[in-house]
């Protein structure tokens, strides 16, 4: 655990066109080998219990509305953070005819974790980075820490 | 191989009805030139066509044959075909605009409780509408394509070899099958047959995407039976097999494994090592197993849950095994028979009881013979590598390939011109065959059976939405 990581998280993932593939790795942070709850961190149900939203997949027209609104229902402080290429912007379907600017690009993600998909050790080291933002409060980029 | 027919577009409907009588219908799409209708019979894909252009208006096939409702509705969302007779015509995708309302029971006493389409776990957006009666559900209605990209659109007029690195992204828990379909089909218009080693190297990153897909299922049953040590122990082997995947072909989901002409250079560097890791892997699922069947508690929620008669199974197209637990008995490993299967055709699997019991049952058969398979294909490579791909030159036509997946037929339809650019790519995963039926399984359950009903199927929804 990283030193002086106080910050126990809630993380609400949200999926915004993924194939999926960052999902199995998501769901990898679960398993015994990685374990997250060990690092006081679990999965919530809903936005409202979290620290961290963690957004997959490049946007999608349909999708839209429903990321927006999870997002704005999360609670404050929180951060997005954006997992994989697609969230990034430029995976597999950007300038798909469906897709938007990258599901982590659009929700305004502070820390975007590279891969396609990323390997759960990288997942894992992009919520550090999240904590250790949300412990400082000191975000890069306009997240919905910053409402 | 492969057939084409062409037929009269107002005769269409009704020579595609009556080819369900002979052979295996896998869907319709509509061409860049054509309408088509898919079927597959022992060693033979056929596909009927007419002129899309034709002012004769086909009939639907759907109203007959309800598996087509999904295809049918598709084609005239996207392409604008106008069939006479659907028996649906509510709006197959959303797009920006409202979302079309979902069918629901009336009645005194019915409550309709919606959920989604941003779901409480780590999994894909999808909006169901569940009417029912007290406990039990009378009616599930599924609205999908929050997953839509568009990536047919995005792939027309592309050169269909560099699409392949696009079409093991489509969606990755299948990304290895369709991959693959993808090769053949390629492969079979350039005229190119791949070597016999890649051909085992194929079954082995086929069948190891079966072993982590139906290990994920098994522990995402135990889940929804409330069995968290069950889920937690499949989850923990589910993340072996994706560190064996990583070993034996570069990454932890095997994308890009599969590619035209063979598999990626630099992949199965060591079988014989790769062996030994899937035969520890191998003991530590049968004793999984052992203890996941053993417990009478956890099978006693699996019986009679999510039942699904042969007769729905087979109106609504169910494929994989989800067809084959309630009676059916084609895998296509053994039925068309491609690749190294042709040498070494897996056993099948069957069940009758047709319930999340059976379908359990089928993926447990599955795994045992999955192992087995990779174990016999990586003996087959030895001490070597499997060579470089063969160069593949695509040129003009329409082809439709086959896999079998681990939900079931995976299918593939290109059609490129003289360049061997692609002017259309329609992507049918068994996934989209299997949803309708899904729907129906959840009919006469208790709502909190849901997430076990679900997930005894464990569909993906980025390949049936695309």
């Amino acid at each position: 655990m990283a030193r002086g990581f106080k910050h126990s998280l809630g993380i609400r993932h949200l999926v915004c066109g993924s194939c999926n593939g960052c999902e199995h790795e998501m769901n990898a942070l679960t398993n015994s080998v990685y374990d997250i709850t060990q690092d006081g961190w679990d999965i919530v149900a809903s936005p409202r219990h979290a620290d961290v939203i963690t957004v997959t997949g490049p946007m999608t027209v349909a999708m839209r509305e429903a990321a927006q609104r999870t997002v704005e229902a999360a609670a404050t402080p929180s951060i997005v953070v954006a997992v994989g290429d697609c969230a990034a912007g430029d995976g597999a379907w950007a300038g798909a005819p469906l897709a938007g600017d990258g599901a982590g690009v659009e929700l305004a993600a502070a820390v975007t974790v590279r891969g396609c998909p990323p390997t759960p050790a990288q997942i894992r080291a992009g919520l550090r980075e999240a904590a250790r933002r949300l412990d400082g409060k000191t975000t890069s980029g306009k997240s919905a820490l910053e409402r | 191989m492969y057939r084409e027919e062409a037929v009269d577009a107002a005769l269409l409907g009704g020579i595609a009805g009556r080819m369900c009588a002979t052979h295996e219908p896998l869907g319709a799409y509509a061409g860049a030139h054509r309408l088509n209708y898919l079927f597959v019979d022992r060693n033979e894909v056929v596909r009927l066509t007419a002129d899309r252009e034709s002012p004769e208006i086909s009939q639907s096939v759907a109203s007959e044959y309800p598996l087509f409702d999904w295809h049918e509705r598709e084609m005239c969302d996207t392409h604008g075909v106008a069939l006479a007779g659907l028996p649906n015509p509510r709006a197959m995708f959303i797009g920006a605009g409202e979302v079309p309302a979902a069918l629901t029971v009336e009645g005194k006493g019915v409550t309709v409780i919606v959920v989604g389409p941003v779901h409480a776990g780590i999994i894909e957006p999808g909006r169901f509408t569940m009417s029912s009666g007290g406990e039990t559900v009378i009616h599930l209605d599924a609205q999908l394509s929050y997953s839509r990209r568009g990536v047919e659109g995005f792939l027309q007029g592309r050169p269909a070899l560099a699409a392949a690195w696009h079409v093991s992204r489509i969606c990755a828990a299948c990304s290895v099958a369709r991959s693959w379909a993808y090769a053949r089909a390629l492969e079979q218009l350039g005229g190119v047959a791949c070597d016999e080693r890649s051909e085992w190297a194929r079954v082995v990153f086929a069948e190891l995407e079966r072993i982590y897909n139906h290990l994920f299922d098994l522990a995402s049953s135990a889940a929804g039976a409330g069995y968290g040590y069950g889920q937690t122990r499949g989850l923990g082997l589910k993340e072996r097999a994706h560190e064996i995947c990583n070993a034996a072909g570069g990454h932890r989901m095997l994308f890009d494994a599969i590619v035209p002409g063979g598999v990626r250079a630099g992949t199965l560097r060591d079988p014989e090592d790769l062996r030994r890791s899937v035969a520890v892997l191998r003991g530590d699922v049968v004793s999984y197993i052992d203890e996941l069947f053993g417990n009478r508690s956890v099978t006693a929620r699996f019986e009679g849950t999510g039942y699904v008669s042969p007769e729905t199974a087979r109106a609504f197209g169910a494929v994989g095994p989800a067809r084959r637990a309630s009676g059916g008995d084609i895998d296509l490993r053994s039925y068309v028979s491609y690749g190294a299967y042709r040498a070494r055709p897996p056993a099948l699997a069957r069940e009758t009881g047709g319930d999340a019991a059976a379908r359990a049952r089928i993926k447990r058969a599955e795994l045992f013979e999955s192992f087995a398979l990779v174990d016999g294909a990586l003996a087959e490579l030895g001490r070597h590598a499997p060579p470089a791909p063969a160069t593949v030159e695509v040129g003009y036509g329409a082809m439709t390939t086959v896999i079998e997946g681990p939900r079931g037929t995976e299918s593939v339809s290109v059609e490129c011109d003289e360049l061997g650019v692609l002017e259309r790519v329609h992507v049918i995963s068994a996934s989209y065959r299997n949803w309708p039926t899904v729907l129906r399984a959840m009919e006469g359950n208790i709502v909190p059976d849901f997430p076990l009903v679900n997930k005894s199927f464990n569909l993906c929804y980025a390949c049936a939405d695309r």
